[in-house]
């Protein structure tokens, strides 16, 4: 093992070409994860709450979209956005936006049923109360059910994100530079180091993966105490 | 193989796109965008201090691009992403290595030949003398490359491993998950030359195909190719050809190999 070749690559696979060039290596990998992260999970709220709370119909119709998503690789949808938009449609998607639509459409679309069971999972009592008290059913939702349902689901969320930001590796495949990516092209320069380098890269998704699980403790603790009070 | 299933319905939709004439384009915007490798040295790597793309087709690209008064833009590509790219408007041009073939040249159309080489393998010593023996041997190849379609029709016994690149192929055989990994002849003595324990390996003195690399070009645009084809000609009058190859493979390079192949030629020279 010679760890001389991270040493002298490091910056590069921590930023990449920035701040003279774009952003990449694990800066970039944490900046798709953010943001596919925030936009998932958006999305997932929303559309689990279109499931819980609408007509038979459109739940029908609702169901069918996100199983569509939950059954298409990640791979594939990266590689649509990016490939057939500009050949069938005319739009050019830059790699960076079509990995975190691909991303947030799947990851959306999984969460969308853990928020679902997560309602669900709220007795029908609570909702009889918050109705009784005059409440609308969307306030009862958001004042009564939802942050009871919210702590429940948390586990969910952090299960889904984590594998999420592994899933920015797949942005290979359109070319953008995450860490992954930059650790191929270190490897493929060097040649000789593949398990020195690829070593590395699997401790920077662990560090990442592992301070997200921390911050959702921390959160969920938090919450916690905050309704104790 | 999924992939590569898409790759054909990519490229089945593209055939029916119009467009304008890309030299214009080319020209008004400013901007020439070409798909080069980003871990394929010495044809495209990623620089060790300046971290940007370079290598043998990038300074081609870099020629063009002085030649047309334009700024040139690097993709990084793969083997596997070089026809998609030019079929959805991803990049004006690739300089990526690209073996001219038919089946490609149905979806894309390619500039005259600029470099060539034979395939080969590189393996332990004393391990594979003979084409025959490649029957009876695990051998490591580039998804996506002609290498392998070559490999699998010419030897179908032998066991055929695809790697997403020729890193991960090298390292099986250095660990020996595979005896043999097959290249461009012109890409093994440039990995040979890296290797710390070289004197380990050879190259057998033996080409099992004949390759010609061109410039990759979209389908139809007949004065971008004609434009490309005149510089080409161009570059190997004014020897501009000659000191490229020489910065890569010349006798001062790091792995000097004989020039069987100048710009113009319809096959390699018998060394």
């Amino acid at each position: 093992m010679d760890f001389q070749v991270i040493r002298d690559n490091l910056d590069y696979l921590l930023r990449g070409h920035w701040p003279d060039g774009p952003l990449g290596g694990a800066a970039l990998t944490l900046l798709l994860s953010v943001g596919s992260a925030v936009l998932s999970g958006a999305l997932g709220l929303a559309l689990g709450i279109a499931l819980a709370m609408s007509a038979p119909r459109v739940r029908v119709a609702l169901t069918a979209a996100i199983g569509f998503f939950r059954a298409i690789p990640v791979l594939m949808l990266i590689f649509w956005t990016y490939f057939l938009l500009p050949i069938a449609f005319g739009i050019d998607v830059p790699g960076v936006f079509s990995v975190m639509c691909a991303l947030s459409l799947v990851g959306g679309a999984y969460l969308a049923h853990s928020v679902r069971a997560g309602i669900a999972s709220i007795g029908a009592g609570q909702w009889q109360a918050g109705l009784s008290l005059g409440l609308t059913r969307f306030a009862t939702l958001r004042h009564v059910v939802l942050p009871q349902a919210l702590r429940i689901m948390l586990p969910s969320f952090v299960n889904q994100w984590v594998s999420l930001v592994k899933d920015t590796s797949l942005a290979y495949v359109v070319g953008v530079g995450e860490l992954s990516f930059l650790a191929a092209q270190v490897n493929a320069r060097t040649m000789i180091h593949p398990a020195e380098v690829f070593l590395f890269v699997g401790a920077i998704y662990f560090v990442l993966c592992s301070a997200l699980d921390l911050l959702a403790r921390l959160l969920a603790r938090r919450c916690r105490s905050g309704a104790g009070v | 193989m999924k992939l590569h299933t898409f790759l054909f319905a990519a490229l089945l939709l593209a055939a029916g796109a119009a467009h304008a004439d890309r030299l214009d384009d080319i020209r008004k915007a400013g901007v020439l965008r070409v798909a080069a490798f980003d871990g394929n040295p010495p044809f495209g790597y990623v620089d060790e201090k300046t971290r940007k793309i370079v290598g043998l087709d990038v300074d081609y690209a870099e020629a063009l691009a002085r030649n047309l008064g334009v700024k040139l833009e690097i993709v990084p590509t793969n083997p596997a992403n070089r026809v998609p790219l030019l079929t959805s408007n991803k990049v004006d041009l690739v300089f990526a290595n690209f073996t001219i073939t038919e089946e490609r040249a149905k979806a894309i159309d390619f500039s005259i030949p600029y470099i060539a080489s034979g395939q080969q393998f590189l393996a332990k010593k004393g391990v594979l003398k003979r084409p025959e023996q490649l029957s009876e041997l695990k051998i490591g190849a580039d998804k996506g490359t002609t290498m392998e379609s070559t490999l699998r029709e010419k030897y179908p016994a032998a066991r055929v491993i695809s790697f997403d690149d020729t890193p991960f192929a090298l390292a099986a055989l250095r660990n020996g998950n595979v005896q043999a990994i097959t290249q461009d002849g012109t890409k093994l003595v440039a990995i040979l030359a890296n290797l710390p324990d070289r004197d380990k390996y050879e190259i057998p003195a033996f080409a099992i195909s004949e390759e010609l690399e061109g410039v990759g070009i979209p389908k139809g645009e007949t004065r971008l190719v004609a434009h490309v084809n005149e510089w080409l000609r161009g570059l190997e009058k004014d020897g501009t050809a000659q000191k490229i190859y020489d910065k890569y493979f010349g006798p001062q390079s790091k792995s000097p190999l004989p020039r069987l192949f100048r710009i113009g030629d319809t096959q390699l020279r018998k060394g």
